[in-house]
């Protein structure tokens, strides 16, 4: 009796042998992945001279481009990836919509706006080169609550309309509202405030300052911190709001606590990185047909794992290893993403449930 | 005895409803009732008059307009959101539906209450959930998907997640509503060993009177203007469910809790026979609009005997005879009021 109840226990409380697999089989690509991110870039380094130009100064050319330029770009691409997915799979819960994600239900957009206004209302001094630790800071928190103010709104409609498809659009008609607001601002803004926001707008993971990828790092950080807290709470609202409410979850608390990670997680990257599309809606998808699961304390460490191989693999592809021109990296992540979402789609066309 | 029926739920003068903008909407006078530990309570009442509504406040997921509730003599308002849910469990209308969690999982959010920040299963709550998944007879499930699970196989399993929770107290909003006949018995059938076997007190929701009259302890009648409560006989007794079809073309009958509708009667029929036979044929008459009488006049029907295999419709003149209730009705329905 005693034997069979340990038997019980391996199958069901300690994650099976197969996750554990995928597990490693997954840190394994991220690894890989992010040496190959840093091998491979528009100058063609041997592989020899990068592992030379990590471990030794030799202050050669090639050092300046790996550590300067490639391991950044590296390593912004992989909190990216873990940011974007985690905050993500944290919506498509919430709101309890397959569809959800900081792109399409225009969380992105809110964060643009956020730095908008930082980058073309208050000062010409602003430019992305040349602010300072503290104007990052500042930027950061403008898309924050650019972010977190567009969950919100989100929010309130979506207690009133139960209709997925009726909130995608609406979100559609939120993000093309604010981008009507940011170009009107762009229109009464001056010429250098106008360029700065415009370099912005192109965005891409290699132009971020030291300081930048300082303060991404921190803000993803915490953020990724409190997505792991809220794994018993996520679980809960599965359930829906009453029976989460019902099992004892103070529901009000846990979408506060969601929200403000989630406005981390996709804010910080929307500061730095510009708005990339669909790493967030897709890399959850592919983690839920990875572990055939809907435990969160297994669906975070998986998205965060796999939203970082995605986005380590999509500026692999971007930087078009062989030639020298550069792909946009939110050309190839909507390349990625969109083949995916079409997938969720048509899978249960009957969209009543969450997911 | 008295040890046993423990009152674990008292309501005092409870004001149920929503509050909209500066407006108190409440939807019925203040209720008053209790409940002892270990009862099987069925809420009735007409649709929208605010059975949910109740259920949901006494849940604590909505705001009373007023009033008390006690869980064991202790205030609702003074139970934290964990308390309670160590009390009480809800299963709504609702229907749970998310992809990729199994049955095990959806049992095991049930620990919610008990489990620690990150809701780590131990092995004293795999323990429980495994004795929940038993008693609810869903062990064989516990891998499967809830998506692909059956109706009534999901209501099992929400109800192993709410024993689960390990709460004295379960609340269910229409438990039975979307399953079929056999799948309503078995969901009762469970819910009425809960009571008895486990001391769980279950109030639900339910529109199947006869059920309700049939196995609870105890109904609470909700009326437009009042709340009655009582074991199913006394309020027979009363006529009390006589209130819930005042405005309409269903006919009660408080004698052995059947429903009929009021029609204007074609005229009488005698019955001559006993036994299970007479039961059906009495209603087959009555459901061709006539009303039996007591006393023998014409005409009168014969129940098929060991002498005679035919239903036997006696007229004054003739004799008719059919070999089913079916061909005696359609005949009863054209003919007689010609022939007699």
């Amino acid at each position: 009796m005693k034997t069979e109840t340990k038997k019980d226990l391996s199958v069901e409380l300690i994650p099976g042998r197969n996750i554990r697999l995928i597990f490693s089989g997954l840190l394994l690509l991220v690894l890989i992945f992010f040496i190959l991110d840093i091998l491979f870039g528009s100058v063609s380094i041997k592989a020899s001279e990068v592992i030379r130009a990590i471990f030794t100064s030799t202050g050669s050319n090639f050092e300046t481009i790996v550590l300067r330029f490639r391991l950044p770009k590296a390593i912004t691409a992989l909190t990216v990836g873990v940011a974007l997915s985690l905050s993500g799979l944290q919506m498509q819960t919430v709101f309890r919509n397959p569809m959800a994600g900081p792109y399409v239900l225009g969380i992105s957009s809110g964060a643009s706006l956020g730095v908008a206004f930082v980058i073309l209302g208050f000062s010409s001094h602003i430019t992305p080169d040349n602010i300072n630790e503290l104007g990052n800071w500042i930027l950061v928190a403008a898309s924050w609550a650019g972010a977190g103010a567009v969950m919100m709104l989100i929010m309130v409609i979506s207690s009133k309309i139960k209709d997925i498809m009726t909130i995608l659009i609406l979100g559609i008609m939120l993000s093309s509202g604010i981008s009507a607001i940011v170009i009107i601002m762009q229109y009464f803004s001056n010429e250098t405030m106008l360029k700065a926001y415009v370099i912005w707008t192109m965005g891409s993971l290699g132009n971020l300052t030291a300081s930048q990828l300082n303060v991404l790092l921190i803000s993803v950080s915490a953020g990724v911190i409190l997505s792991l807290f809220s794994s018993k709470m996520l679980n809960a609202l599965l359930l829906g709001e009453n029976y989460a409410g019902s099992i004892g979850l103070n529901v009000r608390f846990a979408r506060i606590v969601i929200f403000i990670c989630t406005s981390i997680l996709a804010g910080s990257v929307t500061a730095f990185c510009g708005p990339i599309g669909f790493i967030g809606i897709a890399v959850p998808h592919i983690a839920r047909i990875l572990f055939k699961t809907s435990d969160h304390k297994i669906l975070i460490p998986g998205t965060i794992l796999i939203g970082g191989a995605v986005m380590l693999i999509s500026d692999i592809i971007s930087q078009l290893p062989g030639s020298e021109n550069v792909l946009p990296v939110n050309a190839v992540t909507s390349l990625i993403g969109i083949p995916v979402v079409i997938w969720v789609i048509l899978r249960n066309k009957k969209y009543s449930g969450p997911f | 005895m008295k040890m046993h029926s423990k009152e674990i739920l008292s309501l005092e003068s409870l004001k149920i409803g929503y509050v909209s903008g500066k407006n108190e909407n409440a939807l019925l006078p203040p209720l008053t009732a209790f409940a002892n530990s270990g009862e099987l309570i069925a809420v009735i009442g007409r649709n929208g008059i605010g059975k949910s509504t109740l259920l949901r406040t006494l849940t604590g997921l909505q705001p009373a307009l007023g009033g008390e509730i006690f869980y064991n003599a202790r205030n609702i308002r003074e139970y934290t959101r964990m308390e309670l849910a160590q009390k009480v469990g809800y299963i709504s209308t609702e229907i749970v539906k998310v992809s990729n969690m199994r049955v095990y999982d959806l049992v095991a959010l049930g620990r919610f209450p008990h489990t620690n920040w990150i809701g780590k299963i131990e092995l004293n709550d795999h323990e429980i959930i495994l004795d929940a998944l038993k008693k609810t007879s869903m062990e064989g499930f516990r891998k499967k998907f809830v998506s692909e699970l059956s109706d009534g196989e999901r209501q099992r399993s929400m109800i192993a997640r709410i024993l689960a929770q390990d709460t004295s107290i379960m609340i269910m909003d229409e438990p039975t509503a979307f399953l079929d006949v056999a799948g309503k018995y078995e969901i009762l059938h469970l819910m009425h060993l809960l009571s008895r076997n486990s001391g769980k007190t279950i109030i639900f929701s339910t529109h199947d009177l006869q059920m309700a009259i049939n196995q609870s302890d105890k109904i609470w009648l909700i009326l437009g203007n009042k709340l009655i409560e009582g074991a199913p006989e006394d309020l027979m007794i009363a006529g009390a469910f006589d209130h819930l079809f005042d405005s309409s073309i269903v006919l009660f009958n408080s004698e052995d809790g059947t429903f009929s509708f009021k029609s204007d009667t074609k005229g009488t029929i005698y019955i001559d026979g006993e036994g299970d036979k007479r039961y059906w044929t009495e209603k087959a008459v009555n459901r061709a609009g006539f009303t039996v009488s007591k006393e023998r006049t014409f005409p009168y029907i014969t129940l098929p005997s060991n002498s005679n295999l035919c239903w036997q419709l006696s007229g004054h003149s003739i004799i008719q005879e059919f070999s089913s209730i079916y061909e005696l009705i359609l005949s009863l329905s054209n003919d007689l009021i010609r022939s007699i």
